[in-house]
């Protein structure tokens, strides 16, 4: 029965992230809702190995994995802002429509 | 051998083609050093030589049956084309009239022709018309007619086009064709109409078919209908009659022709047809109809002209009218003794005018005048002309006409009288022309006026002895009406009429009365000297209906055929380039695109589930 709770609370998160990300202006807001996206997929991944496989906790084992990716991840993802940032000395995710059309 | 003379006869067209193929090598383009001249004699020579071979054919062939031979041409499935001639005494003679027609015309091309560098086109233009006409004459088979008949327009066109540089020629050359086209073309859907009712196109078998047939009375009207337009146009009837006004700007040698026999091969159709054309009444009073409207209409025309050759070429459609008349009222032999006559008469008019024009060069019979006393033998010509052509005993028109009016008298009293005005109104014509060019004082363009030289002078003569003959040679054939029978009421009427119109418009034109002439009523005047305003008739009805259509249809096909397929081509242009705009170069435009599309394919993909849950909601 909790296990719906907490789907629905990672659902609600991953939701606001979506949000986020797809309406912040700032680029290291975006990449902090990107971290919130992952966020509530981890929170997905506990829940299910401790409802449905609480004796070989593969979902635990995928969080960690997701974890670590993340991390790198985001520290990819600060590192392009940063390059962004020193050409074009703005982290305004408007002023970065270049590739259009 | 006479049975060897008259068994090749056909080949007579073909010494006429080949003379007119012979004629091409001197074009000046091809050879470029020695004039022109030797494609004139050349075809004299060839032209000669089909005359003598018809002569001692017709000589032979005379009171013998007619003989037919056939020739296939092509057979496919269900339709065997077979050229079959009829090499009978009438279409020997019609052969004979041609020929020695077109070879007195050549001779009074030598002449008239004097200062031309065009003698291969003109000649060989001549020799096709000569072998298309005896062809045509000899031919005993609808569709192969109708296949002369397309070549002869052809011919028209370019031989009225010859001084192409001239615009007037341009034009008239176009209406010629045109107007004989329409013609044909309807003439097409009658054959075409014809060989689903008979299923033959062999004249004698088709006369066969006519004898008895059961046919649908409304399918009949129509197929005849369309027959007659062709000869229609040919014969220059109205409303089909402009073109020969405007044929007038061709070579008169050409017109020589054209007026005498070229007028008169939808004529000879028109006579073998008749069997068919007699099967619905409302046809025969259709071809009778035109020919009294035209008869009438384009006589009193001829009065109104100032134009030599016009002048003419309407009376030569009041005689075809007349010939319609005749075959209207089913009297065959009156209307091949009409055209014969009329050939042979028409002929010797436009020579002797011919002659006129070449050294007095204008045209207008105002600025002619008193050339009587210094042109005696061309004078004497347009008289016998005048006379052959009108009733005026003894001459061949005389009996033609007495025969119609014969022929006529017991069923169609009403036609003799239309008849007789024709008669009037020719003969007033014809001697008003004489009066306004032989009569009265020398104008300024007459007043040095030699008679013309010999090439000119001999066909003219020639054919003033023939037109004079012509009575006894038609005696000796015994195809003149029998007097006994005739009646001399009728022939006393067409000699007073003759009288009356040729004394009136002498006194008019030889008398002192001051000229130019006008009618009381000016408007009137204009109306015939303007031919009824035929042109603006034209223009005004068909060219402009066809000019505007053919506008519209130009239009829907540059707009609307055009459009929709441009348009398909533009959409996709416009699509791309609308569209691109979907790629804003906005990475969270692109996370939302993707957030819609992944989102829509989860709710497509598990609507089952929601399908029930979203209908309990609803209702």
């Amino acid at each position: 029965m909790q296990l719906k709770y907490f789907l629905l609370l990672a659902a609600a998160l991953f939701c606001i992230g979506i949000y986020g990300l797809i309406t912040s202006r700032n680029a290291v807001r975006v990449l902090m809702s990107i971290e919130l996206l992952l966020n509530a997929v981890n929170l997905n991944l506990m829940a299910f190995s401790n409802f449905l496989d609480s004796t070989l906790i593969k979902g635990q084992v995928f969080t960690v994995f997701v974890i670590t990716v993340a991390a790198a991840e985001a520290a990819v993802g600060l590192a392009i802002v940063l390059a962004i940032y020193r050409n074009r000395d703005t982290v305004d995710m408007e002023q970065f429509n270049l590739l259009k059309w | 051998m006479i049975q060897f003379l008259i068994g090749t006869v056909w080949l007579v067209p073909c010494y006429a083609f080949i003379g007119g193929l012979l004629a091409i090598p001197w074009s000046p383009g091809v050879i470029k050093k020695t004039g022109s001249r030797p494609a004139g004699y050349v075809n004299l020579f060839m032209t000669f030589l089909s005359l003598l071979h018809s002569v001692f054919a017709f000589i032979f062939i005379w009171n013998q049956p007619p003989q037919e031979i056939f020739i296939p041409w092509l057979s496919t499935a269900g339709l065997n084309l077979t050229i079959s001639l009829e090499i009978s005494a009438v279409s020997v003679g019609a052969m004979v009239v041609i020929t020695g027609l077109n070879f007195l015309a050549q001779i009074f091309a030598v002449g008239y022709m004097e200062m031309d560098w065009g003698w291969g086109r003109f000649y060989s233009l001549l020799g096709l018309f000569e072998a298309g006409l005896s062809a045509l004459t000899l031919c005993n088979d609808l569709f192969f007619s109708y296949v002369i008949l397309e070549i002869l327009t052809l011919g028209t066109y370019l031989l009225v086009g010859l001084w192409f540089s001239q615009p007037l020629v341009v034009t008239g050359a176009r209406d010629a064709f045109l107007t004989k086209r329409i013609g044909d073309l309807f003439l097409l859907m009658g054959v075409l109409g014809l060989w689903t009712l008979s299923g033959t196109w062999d004249y004698t078998e088709l006369a066969a078919w006519a004898s008895n047939a059961e046919v649908n009375p409304t399918v009949i009207t129509l197929v005849g209908l369309a027959l007659v337009a062709g000869p229609m146009g040919k014969c220059a009837q109205f409303p089909l009659h402009l073109w020969l006004d405007e044929a007038m700007e061709g070579p008169i040698p050409s017109t020589i022709l054209r007026n005498s026999v070229v007028v008169a091969s939808g004529a000879w159709v028109l006579i073998k047809l008749q069997p068919v054309l007699s099967l619905s009444p409302v046809v025969s009073w259709f071809i009778v109809a035109i020919g009294v409207v035209t008869a009438v209409g384009a006589s009193l025309i001829a009065i109104a002209q100032v134009d030599v050759k016009r002048c003419l070429s309407y009376s030569v459609s009041a005689y075809m009218g007349l010939v319609f008349i005749a075959v209207g009222t089913q009297q065959d032999e009156t209307a091949l003794l009409l055209v014969l006559a009329h050939a042979l008469a028409s002929a010797l008019l436009v020579m002797s005018t011919g002659g006129i024009v070449w050294n007095s060069i204008t045209q207008d019979v105002t600025q002619l005048g008193g050339l009587w006393t210094r042109r005696p033998i061309s004078g004497l010509a347009f008289i016998v002309g005048t006379l052959g052509l009108i009733a005026f005993p003894p001459l061949g028109g005389f009996w033609a006409l007495v025969k119609l009016a014969d022929g006529l008298w017991e069923n169609y009293p009403w036609l003799v009288g239309i008849i007789l005005i024709v008669n009037t109104l020719t003969a007033i014509s014809l001697t008003r022309e004489f009066g306004l060019i032989f009569g009265g004082q020398a104008k300024p363009m007459s007043e040095r006026s030699p008679e013309v030289h010999w090439p000119m002078i001999m066909p003219m003569v020639i054919l003033f002895g023939v037109v004079l003959h012509l009575p006894l040679v038609l005696q000796s054939l015994s195809i003149l009406p029998s007097w006994a029978t005739l009646n001399k009421d009728l022939v006393l009427l067409l000699i007073w009429s003759s009288i009356f119109g040729c004394s009136i418009s002498a006194v008019i034109y030889l008398g002192n009365i001051p000229k130019p002439i006008r009618l009381p009523w000016q408007p009137l005047q204009d109306l015939l000297a303007y031919d009824f305003y035929t042109p603006k008739i034209y223009r005004m009805t068909i060219i402009f209906s066809v000019d505007q259509l053919s506008k519209f249809a130009d239009m829907i096909d540059r707009f609307i055929v055009d459009g929709i397929v441009n348009f398909v081509g533009l959409f996709s242009l416009l699509g791309g380039e609308g569209l691109k705009y979907s790629t804003t170069g906005q990475t969270q435009f692109y996370n939302f695109t993707v957030l819609l599309g992944v989102s829509i394919f989860c709710v497509w993909i598990t609507w089952p589930f929601w399908k029930v849950q979203f209908l309990s909601l609803m209702f």
